[in-house]
């Protein structure tokens, strides 16, 4: 081999890495999708050891089909996903067309509004589960609290008492509750990632074309239709690429669905996987592959959409 | 810019005022756990304390002495320094030769390394707990500098990648006529002109390893355990505890915050993802 | 010393074979240059013997020696390019230096030579600028300088010029071509500028989608062009070529005569016309001359410059000596 070779070879550790870090784990859950494999077992000790001898062919697969989470946390996912991705890119590309002329105090502002994206998911979580949309402790009881109080203070006001009077109780909403928790986690993950976007969209704005506008400007072209017609084609790719990175990351988002509600009303694949891996390892398994094959199809969709323009 | 410079009275007034509302509603809940952080636990949940309070660092003093924290820290530094230096050292040089001397598949095997990035961490949990055990090695910084590369390998490769392709082949072709080879190529060429996108490049990756919280959670204990170990930990059931959680929180992302808000400049120039053209 | 040898060299993309079979030799100090048009794989060629593309068959040999594998680094070879691909975070003097440097050689022994070869260039003042800071015939410069310090075997020059403007081109021309003369090392330069060609080479390679159409000293192309191809392409303005009860007088398929060639009268001649466009460029002028029933159109160049305006009739002679004579397929008889 002549070392013209050499510069290909540079990938190989890379590769070589990511396919061991692929292929052991996904080989290792696909054997333990075929068998029975539990964690405890009083009445089957012989289950809590992984062995071909506990050969469960497909059955795993139905049982987890069968299961009446799976397809909504299917459903979840694809729900979750796709709100957040819709939220952050119309936000995104509002907040960055506003913030890129420049304006007294720009740099702060674009700090203010950066610092979401560099909190841990974690925090994120708790800190928004907790100290605001928390119905009674958080922010949100306070000021729900706070209202409801001025409104009966108000009803015993002369002339415009009947009218306060008039006005239901405000009840806070509870973001831990089954039909909710969804949004808890929609709110909190756009609140983090709409700043990446604005980041992205933002770097590409600088690189507009000026002479585009100004000719734009001399046809007679109004704010909107500069908009239109010349910024929102030339953000088509930073939004390709933003609806890209950010569906790779929330596939597989865990520690925000299992902090706001613990998987109640909530779940998505990967939580739902987790909740089996608490004892039944062979149904986890077979989640697992479930959710490969979702990743895999989302991924061929995307990069087929998105990775063409990537190359040029 | 001359016939553009007509500014609206939105332009004058309207735009900043709007552009500052927004971003202070986007640092409010961060404003807020760092206010948080100096009431007690029983301020924490009075509205009658809500902006007046009396502050106090007795969460922070009890952070410091009764949890440990600057061991946290310290291994959240360690992994993520570490994880980030090992990503770059392997991802450069693969991205060079994805970006200089492509083949047909270059493409395939880039979209082949992000897609690796949307498999379900949940469902290969418990065999990697099983390997790391058997082989010694859970609860260790090396397993987890491994794994924080390994998840942030894709998409550090592909960031590079897009620096490198708006290199000149031209200036790398020179390079070669003038007698470097590879590793000069790379050490005198490419990464000095590069260094933005490198730059940038790291300290997203950087960013990312702090954040880490599934497998950093689930495969230490506490020898190589990082602060989201720490947040973890200190969980407690709803409502409580606000004020230590908020220290708690605070002392995590405080480092990396403060960190994104120097390289801001940086990552605003830099994270483009090959965005722009 | 390089002599550059290529033995049915060959080079495939994909599906489309850009060069078939190949042979060329390059002597040792020689100034060789290739030209045609857009597309032919001229940079192809010289990007295979530079090592930068890889044969598909075939083999390269640089100064006896098989060079078919040896990667670019090792060829001893020198290129400019026409982006000049110099260092944009070096400055003059690093950008120069940086083959020695790569060479492993003395700091000392670097300063000295990259000095000389800039003192050579008009160099000197700029030595610690970045080159955003050079003007693009300064760049060009910088780039030969990079390209001579370390005294190649051969240079290979991928239309270096062309970036810059008309007046510039001929100034760095004749720079190159002192160059030559000064070092005579073996050069190899792509153009598809056949002013450059004629001018520089000693030795011109026309190429035509990726085969070789002729080989030759300039002034053997330009009066004995082999076929129809190398006719119309050497020479400018361009040869006038037709076919036709004009060319079957003189036994030929097609005959050939350049515009330097024909005399103009007002008032009688062989061949009749009618003038379109005459281009008055004070000592020459070209006159487009139609309606003649050969060719659309036939150039006519005149020295000196002469009063005809456009509809003028005008007779038209051919010197008979200069007439090119090509067969069915277009080859010389
Ligand atoms: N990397 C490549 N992949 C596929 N086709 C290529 C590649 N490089 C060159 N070609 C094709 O090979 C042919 C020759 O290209 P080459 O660059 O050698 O032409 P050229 O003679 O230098 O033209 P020009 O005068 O325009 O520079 C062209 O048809 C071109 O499209
Ligand atoms: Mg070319």
């Amino acid at each position: 081999m002549s070392d013209r070779k050499l510069p290909r070879l540079l990938q190989t550790p890379a590769v070589l890495l990511l396919l061991v870090w692929m292929l052991i784990p996904l080989g290792m859950t696909l054997y333990f999708s075929f068998i029975r494999y539990v964690l405890n077992s009083l009445r089957r000790p012989e289950w809590t050891t992984p062995s071909f001898s506990n050969w469960r062919g497909f059955g795993n697969y139905e049982f987890v089909l069968n299961s009446k989470d799976f397809l909504f946390a299917i459903q979840n996912s694809l729900f979750i996903v796709c709100s957040i991705l819709f939220l952050t890119v119309i936000l995104g590309v509002l907040i960055a067309v506003l913030i890129n002329k420049t304006f007294p105090g720009q740099g702060i502002v674009r700090v203010l509004l950066i610092s979401p994206f560099f909190v841990m998911p974690a925090v994120n979580a708790v800190l928004w589960i907790n100290m605001i949309l928390d119905p009674v402790l958080g922010l949100q009881g306070i000021a729900v609290g706070g209202i409801n109080e001025l409104i009966d203070g108000l009803k015993d006001a002369p002339l415009v008492g009947w009218f306060f009077g008039m006005w239901p109780e405000l009840q806070p909403i509870s973001f831990r509750a089954t039909q909710t928790s969804a949004y808890a986690v929609i709110i909190m993950v756009t609140w983090q990632w709409t700043p990446f976007a604005v980041l992205i969209f933002m770097t590409s704005l600088q690189s507009e074309d000026q002479q585009q506008k100004e000719a734009a400007v001399l046809d007679g072209a109004n704010t909107w239709s500069q908009f239109r017609f010349l910024t929102l084609p030339h953000l088509a790719r930073p939004i390709a690429i933003v609806v890209m990175i950010q569906a790779i990351f929330h596939l597989s988002l865990y520690a925000e669905i299992e902090i706001v509600s613990r998987g109640n009303g909530n779940k998505n694949l990967p939580y739902l996987i987790g909740e089996f891996a608490n004892n039944n390892i062979g149904a986890a398994s077979a989640t697992g592959i479930f959710a490969v094959i979702l990743a895999n199809i989302v991924a061929i969709f995307l990069l087929r959409m998105i990775g063409k323009t990537l190359m040029e | 810019m001359a016939i553009v410079a007509k500014t609206s009275r939105f332009g004058k007034y309207g735009r900043p005022t709007l552009a500052w509302v927004v971003g202070l509603l986007f640092f409010f809940p961060i404003f807020w756990m760092v206010l948080t952080s100096f009431k007690t636990d029983a301020d924490a949940v009075k509205p009658e304390h809500l902006i007046f309070f009396k502050p106090t660092f007795d969460n922070y003093i009890n952070m410091t002495e009764n949890y440990d924290y600057w061991r946290f820290a310290k291994n959240s530094v360690i992994t993520a320094v570490m994880a980030t230096v090992f990503t770059l050292f392997v991802g450069i040089p693969c991205a060079y030769a994805m970006a200089f001397n492509p083949s047909r598949a270059t493409k395939d095997v880039l979209m082949w390394m992000l897609s690796t990035k949307m498999l379900p961490a949940a469902a290969v949990l418990y065999p990697m707990t099983f390997i790391t055990k058997t082989a010694g090695l859970f609860d260790t910084h090396f397993l987890i500098i491994l794994v924080l590369s390994l998840i942030n390998m894709p998409i550090v490769i592909w960031m590079l990648f897009t620096y490198f392709k708006e290199i000149p082949k031209d200036i790398i072709e020179a390079g070669q006529m003038d007698g470097a080879n590879t590793w000069g190529e790379i050490k005198e060429i490419l990464i000095p002109l590069a260094w933005g996108g490198i730059a940038s490049t790291a300290l997203l990756c950087f960013i990312f390893c702090w954040n880490e919280a599934y497998w950093t959670v689930r495969l230490t204990t506490t020898d190589a355990a990082t602060l989201s170990k720490l947040i973890e930990g200190n969980r407690a059931p709803e409502g409580l505890f606000f004020g230590r959680l908020s220290a708690v929180s605070a002392a995590a992302v405080g480092p990396i915050v403060v960190l994104g808000w120097f390289c801001q400049k940086q990552l605003v120039q830099g994270l483009t993802f090959g965005a722009v053209k | 010393m390089g002599r550059i040898v290529l033995k049915n060299v060959t080079k495939t993309f994909g599906e489309t074979q850009v060069i078939p079979p190949l042979d060329l030799t390059i002597e040792d100090g020689e100034f060789a240059v290739f030209v045609g048009p857009s597309g032919c794989g001229k940079s192809t060629l010289l990007r295979m013997i530079a090592g930068l593309e890889d044969l598909t068959s075939g083999a390269i040999e640089i100064e006896g020696e098989d060079a078919t594998e040896v990667p670019p680094a090792k060829r001893g070879l020198a290129m400019v390019f026409q982006s000049y691909a110099l260092y944009p975070h070096m400055s003059v003097r690093k950008n120069i230096g940086f083959p020695l440097r790569m060479a492993k050689m003395e700091q000392s022994e670097i300063d000295e030579r990259v000095e000389t070869a800039a003192k050579s260039l008009n160099l000197m003042d700029y030595l610690d600028r970045k080159p955003a800071d050079l003007s693009g015939g300064q760049r060009q410069r910088v780039a030969i300088g990079r390209a001579i310090v370390r005294e190649p075997e051969a240079f290979l020059f991928d239309e270096p010029l062309s970036n810059l403007d008309a007046a510039l081109r001929v100034g760095m021309r004749l720079e190159i071509g002192e160059l030559h003369e000064r070092l005579k090392t073996t050069m190899v330069y792509v153009t598809h500028d056949q002013v450059e060609a004629m001018t520089m080479a000693n030795k011109i390679v026309v190429l035509r989608a990726g085969v070789i159409e002729q080989v030759g000293s300039p002034l053997e192309l330009y009066h004995k062009p082999r076929n129809v191809f190398v006719a119309g392409f050497i020479g400018s303005p361009k040869m006038n070529i037709f076919s036709g009860p004009e060319a079957e007088k003189l036994d030929a398929a097609t005959i050939g005569i350049r515009p330097e060639h024909i005399g103009v009268s007002m008032t009688d001649g062989l061949w009749k016309g009618r003038v379109g466009v005459a281009e008055h460029l004070g000592s020459d002028t070209f006159i487009h001359v139609h309606d003649t029933g050969l060719a659309d159109m036939i150039t006519v160049r005149i020295t000196g410059d002469i009063a005809v305006k456009h509809g003028d009739t005008i007779y038209l002679t051919p010197q008979p000596d200069q007439i090119h004579k090509f067969d069915d397929e277009g080859l010389r008889n």
